[in-house]
């Protein structure tokens, strides 16, 4: 067929299908998705999170389960998103004995009604340089929370987390105000940057009211001599909510993890459904045009392969095995070719026994001729149809697999997702942004494959009559 | 112009085609049941001769068809192609398989079932080209089939080319079907009631067309029919079937107008014609009963259940082969000089 | 133009019928304004080849045609009931099965494999009987007067369709539409499926019951040489219209016409005296051809005659006589205007310009 022909076939072929309703929406759907796969690299916001993604130091900025940004909009207490704060106002002093003090002072004005969940500080510089930490808060209170000699490198930048550090600081300026406060609190079980943000009040550490207004954080530097190059300071703020559809215990984004399985699962779906079904065809025609022992022997095969229970078989096999993403697409097609087999058995044997088969028969044509020619094409629609709609299915497969810890751990797929989401208490902690997105995405897939597959099947089906 | 080279050399035999006790049984029910389809059928086809294969259904006719065209293996007996023995185990390689599937051609009834209807009437008419490997260039196959088309008065050609079956009548559908049995140049056809789907008004049109051909290119015919009217139009010969044998064969007028097997006469005495006067008068039909299953065929002479003018022998004796009657015309009851 | 003669009603009264189907690529016009009448006792044969429209004639006398087709416009009166317009039950109750039946074409091979042929003709019964009363021995009783009637033997009540013969499968379909005495039944190709010997038997036991019950038949088939058995009178249809409607006599050749030339078959000089009726053959070329396409198996015709083309497509069909393209006397006038039905003999009735204008036929 030449170019022509097939532009027609396809206009037609498009004509039909656009008044199929779901199927346009799956299409739909199904587009986003292949774009989003394509192009997410650059719509997210760690861009390198593939190689990273078990890697924690990537993620050390991110706040820990914090719930999406949006949810602001539905929460009476709104809580700060993660910001980075840069530029700051930056003071350098000389001092007598030849050493600057370079002083930045950060302004953050705090309208929230939560604080956020940590300050990071990332200082860079080459050598020893002592570095003093201040917050001054809008009543006034405030003063020192953190002061150390620091060993900065110029490759890598230092962080100092208040989250971690500024406890005992912290402490230190609430006694200003409330001695027996002050005295009271336990550094190892506070929580030093709510309380920086929160009103000083006897009951702050059990339920804290936020403070709001203008906020100074001062990082002062002892620069010890004109070569030394210290860097301005950036403060990573952490904030209580974070990315388009939050963080997981593991400080991960998990609107990146959705977007990097967006490959996989096409990937998984598309590759194991084209093999299984272009295998479950050929042998159904197979088994149907030649009859006999070939029949009985392929009969038995997809008899015993039927049978057995894909799932439990998968379990113990990666669990015996742990199998890299790629064996498990070839297990998983060992199974699904079943499903295309039996329909396209009875549809050949039908086939068979048509006229034009016979008459091609009388012309001297021979077996494969027949099956090439004649029955493959006739099928070629009723393989797409079930291509698509087996997809929905190997992915929740390749999901259920990966949920119990059997999967492959070096890709991020949302069945991985999910598995880690549930290991973690997600669930129970009410962490539902980290389990209801990539459970919505399978399904959505699924969804939108199951509705592109019927589509097909409806507008293919009544052409599977040859007459 | 390129043709196609004949697959066999020298110069021919007059007889195009010979059947010697032809037997086909077919096992049903894991062989409890052996259905005697063609039981013993002898005949020979003249070169450029058109032989009509009478019968009802059940006869055999179709499957003595599929016999001669290769697609059922016979149970017993020979088919002889040009004085070959095509039959003997010699002549059972896939080789001589494919040659004589250019030498014997097959139109099937239903012209729109005997095409895919996925392939364009090009393909159609390809596709025995490329099996055979006749034509090396798309230009020279294209040539072929340009020819075919218009041998069959499907001009202008380029107009059906690239048209799919149902886009075409009945009429069209077969004209492609006769040309695709011509384009390897064959000698023998067999048509499988090639008009019997096709409106009235065509059904003429399209058995000239054919009867033009076959003189045209000196092929030899085998006319599958139930319609013996047709068969008095387009054949030479006419052989009457009944459950598996021949019962009568000779020429159209003898066989017609001068029949002296019963089940012949019976055959003449059912068929209708646009004649006026008939409403209200019962139509005389002396045969008696309906024709048994293949599975289960009478003992003696097979029509003796339903013969009108059978005796206790006609049940008792073997049966009687054909009898020359004169002049070639052969019949296989043993009482005809009585009835 | 009345076709009632005397004072006896006609039993089936068709005027200007259209039927409809409307699919997605336009209107089928597949009948498109019939007129005929049948009397009590009288068979109407209606002819034609695939697509005039014959089939559609006979679903749409039981107002039952496959969607989507449509009675656009016109009037069935079936023994003094208007059927175009009546309810769905209303229908099934009191006239089909019970006024009119018909044996669908191919109905021998859509018995239901897995019941009784009692069990399908009690199934009929419960459908159609304009009473609803369900008496087992009354109904055993009309069931074996008429399977008897056709010829079967009482056992065969109790036999499946698959055990039966072709024959005899024709023979009970045709029982089904008698038994509950209709009064008149619509036939469409009932011989077509089987063989040559049995297609004569049918024939004879449909002339038999024309004969002894009285009934009027419409017999539909696209075989000149099976209506010339049945038919008293016969309609000639193409492309959802009437040709030609006369008396046997007035379409076919006398059985003693003798040795028909070629030419001259199906002309109208070669016919024989006529009976009653004047008898000039058949007056559309249309019939004619078909006559002449028919082969004969008693003489031999050493050229059959064949119409060239196509019959019209019927979503847009050609303006004027839809013959015309087909016509080889077609005149600038035939495409332009559509003839109309004229009664050029007593009796018979002609849609064609050029039968009009002979001389040899003044309309009266």
């Amino acid at each position: 067929m030449n170019l022509k022909d097939s532009l027609d076939s396809l206009r037609g072929f498009w004509e039909e299908f656009s008044k199929v309703k779901t199927g346009l929406v799956g299409l739909a759907i199904l587009i986003v998705f292949v774009l989003l796969g394509l192009f997410g690299q650059w719509l997210v916001p760690f861009p390198e999170a593939t190689k990273h993604w078990l890697d924690i130091t990537y993620w050390e900025d991110n706040p820990q389960a914090a719930p999406p940004v949006w949810t602001n909009w539905f929460s009476a207490k709104k809580g700060p998103p993660s910001l980075i704060l840069t530029s700051p106002k930056v003071e350098k002093t000389s001092t007598d004995n030849g050493m600057v003090i370079q002083t930045s002072t950060f302004d953050f004005k705090d309208n929230y009604d939560l604080p956020p969940r940590d300050l990071i500080v990332r200082l860079g510089g080459n050598g020893p340089i002592p570095t003093k930490i201040a917050i001054f808060r809008p009543d006034g209170s405030g003063g020192e929370i953190w002061r150390d000699q620091l060993q900065l490198s110029p490759d890598q930048p230092t962080r100092v987390s208040l989250a971690h550090s500024a406890a005992s600081g912290v402490i230190d300026f609430i006694r200003s105000a409330n001695e027996n406060l002050a005295f009271s609190m336990d550094p190892t079980l506070i929580k030093p940057v709510t309380l920086m943000f929160s009103q000083i009040d006897p009951d702050m550490v059990n339920s804290p009211k936020p403070m709001k207004g203008p906020y100074k954080i001062v990082v002062t530097q002892l620069v010890p001599s004109t070569d030394y190059k210290a860097d301005i300071p950036t403060i990573g703020l952490s904030g209580y909510v974070a990315g388009i559809l939050g963080t997981d215990k593991m400080k991960r984004d998990i609107f990146t993890g959705i977007i990097l399985g967006i490959k996989w699962a096409l990937i998984i779906g598309i590759l194991t459904s084209v093999i299984s079904v272009v295998v479950g065809v050929l042998l159904g025609i197979i088994a149907a045009y030649f009859g006999g022992a070939v029949d009985w022997v392929l009969t038995r095969l997809y008899e015993l392969i039927y049978l057995l229970p894909v799932l439990p078989f998968l379990i113990v096999v990666s669990a015996i095995f742990k199998p890299s993403i790629w064996t498990l697409i070839l297990l998983i097609c060992l199974f699904f070719w079943t499903g295309s087999f039996k329909t396209v058995y009875s549809m050949a044997l039908q086939i068979k026994e048509e006229t034009f088969v016979e008459a091609s028969k009388a012309l001297g044509s021979g077996s494969w001729r027949i099956i090439v020619k004649h029955i493959s094409p006739i099928l070629l629609p009723y393989s797409f149809a079930s291509m698509a709609l087996s997809i929905p299915a190997i992915i929740v497969y390749e999901a259920s697999v990966s949920l119990l810890g059997l999967g492959d751990s070096t890709i991020v797929s949302w069945g991985q997702i999910l598995q880690a989401a549930l290991t973690n208490g997600a669930v129970i902690n009410n962490l539902w942004w980290w389990v209801i997105p990539p459970g919505l995405a399978i399904a959505l897939m699924g969804m939108s494959f199951a509705f592109l597959g019927t589509a097909l099947d409806k507008i293919l089906h009544p052409k599977l009559k040859t007459r | 112009m390129p043709s196609p080279e004949n697959s066999h050399a020298g110069a021919k035999t007059p007889i195009a085609l010979e059947l010697k006790n032809l037997r086909k049984e077919f096992h049903v029910h894991r062989g409890k049941t052996i259905i005697k389809a063609v039981d013993g059928i002898s005949f020979s086809l003249k070169r450029g001769e058109i032989l009509g294969l009478v019968g009802e259904s059940g006869c055999g006719k179709t499957t003595t068809g599929k016999l001669v065209m290769r697609l059922l293996k016979p149970s017993s007996g020979s088919i002889i192609v040009d004085g070959e023995d095509t039959t003997a185990e010699s002549a059972n390689s896939k080789e001589s398989d494919f040659a004589y599937r250019r030498r014997v051609q097959m139109i099937f009834q239903d012209p729109y079932a005997s095409m895919n209807p996925h392939f364009k009437i090009r393909d159609v008419l390809e596709e025995p080209l490329l099996i055979h490997k006749v034509g090396s260039t798309k230009t020279e196959r294209t040539e072929m089939i340009s020819e075919v088309m218009r041998k069959v008065k499907m001009t202008p050609v380029e107009e059906f080319l690239d048209r799919h079956p149902h886009m075409l009548s009945g009429g069209q559908r077969q004209r492609v079907a006769t040309a695709r049995t011509l384009i390897l140049r064959p000698e023998i056809i067999v048509a499988d009631e090639p008009v019997s789907m096709i409106d009235l008004s065509t059904r003429a049109e399209i058995l000239q067309l054919m009867k033009t051909i076959q003189q045209e290119m000196e092929l030899s015919f085998i006319y599958i029919t139930h319609d013996i009217s047709t068969a008095r139009y387009f054949t030479d010969r006419i052989a009457v079937m009944y459950l598996g044998r021949i019962v009568e064969i000779g020429t159209q007028d003898e066989v017609i107008d001068d029949p002296k097997h019963p089940y012949t006469k019976a055959l003449i005495q059912a068929v209708c014609e646009p004649v006026s006067g008939r409403v209200g008068i019962m139509r005389e039909l002396e045969i008696k009963g309906e024709i048994p299953s293949a599975a289960n065929i009478p003992s003696g002479c097979r029509f003796h259940p339903r013969c009108p003018y059978a005796t206790k022998e006609c049940s008792e004796q073997p049966e009687p082969e054909l009898i020359d009657v004169g002049g070639g015309h052969e019949q296989a009851c043993r009482r005809w000089k009585e009835i | 133009m009345s076709e009632t003669t005397s004072t006896v009603k006609p039993v089936l009264e068709v005027k200007d019928l259209r039927l409809h189907y409307f699919t997605s690529k336009g209107a089928v016009k597949a009948l498109d304004g019939v007129s005929f009448d049948l009397m009590p006792g009288e068979a109407l044969g209606l002819v034609g080849e695939s697509g005039c429209g014959k089939t559609t004639t006979g679903v749409a006398l039981l107002n039952m045609p496959s969607p989507p087709g449509r009675i656009v416009s016109g009037s069935i009166v079936i023994d003094g009931t208007e059927i175009v317009g009546m309810p769905e039950n209303e229908l099934r109750r009191t006239v089909r099965w019970s006024k009119i039946s018909m044996v669908f074409q191919g109905a021998m091979n859509c018995l239901t494999p897995v019941y009784t042929i009692r069990k399908l003709m009690v199934e009929t019964w419960k459908e159609h009987a304009p009473d609803a009363s369900f008496d087992a021995a009354a109904i055993e009783e009309r069931m074996l007067k008429y399977t008897r009637r056709v010829g079967l033997p009482d056992h065969v009540l109790g036999r499946y369709p698959h055990e039966l013969s072709g024959g005899m499968k024709q023979r009970v379909v045709i029982a089904m539409a008698l038994f509950l005495e209709p009064k008149l039944i619509v036939m469409d190709e009932p011989t077509t499926a089987l063989d040559v010997i049995v297609q004569a038997q049918i024939l004879n036991l449909i002339k038999e019951l024309k004969r002894d019950l009285g009934l009027s038949y419409i017999f539909i088939t696209h075989d000149l040489a099976t209506e010339a058995e049945v038919a008293d009178r016969i309609m000639v249809m193409y492309a959802g219209k009437m040709a030609e409607l006369g008396m046997s006599e007035q379409i076919f050749a006398a059985p003693d016409a003798g040795a028909a030339s070629p030419a001259s078959h199906g002309s109208p000089a070669t016919y024989g005296s006529p009976a009653t009726y004047g008898s000039r053959g058949p007056l559309h070329p249309y019939t004619q051809k078909l006559l002449a396409s028919t082969p004969l198996l008693r003489k031999k015709v050493s050229e059959l005659a064949f119409i060239p083309g196509a019959p019209p497509d019927l979503i847009a069909p050609p303006p004027g006589c839809r013959f015309a393209p087909r016509c080889p006397f077609a005149r600038k006038k035939c495409s332009e205007a559509e003839p109309p039905v004229v009664e050029l003999e007593p009796r018979h009735l002609v849609a064609c310009w050029k039968a009009m204008e002979d001389p040899a036929y003044a309309v009266s």
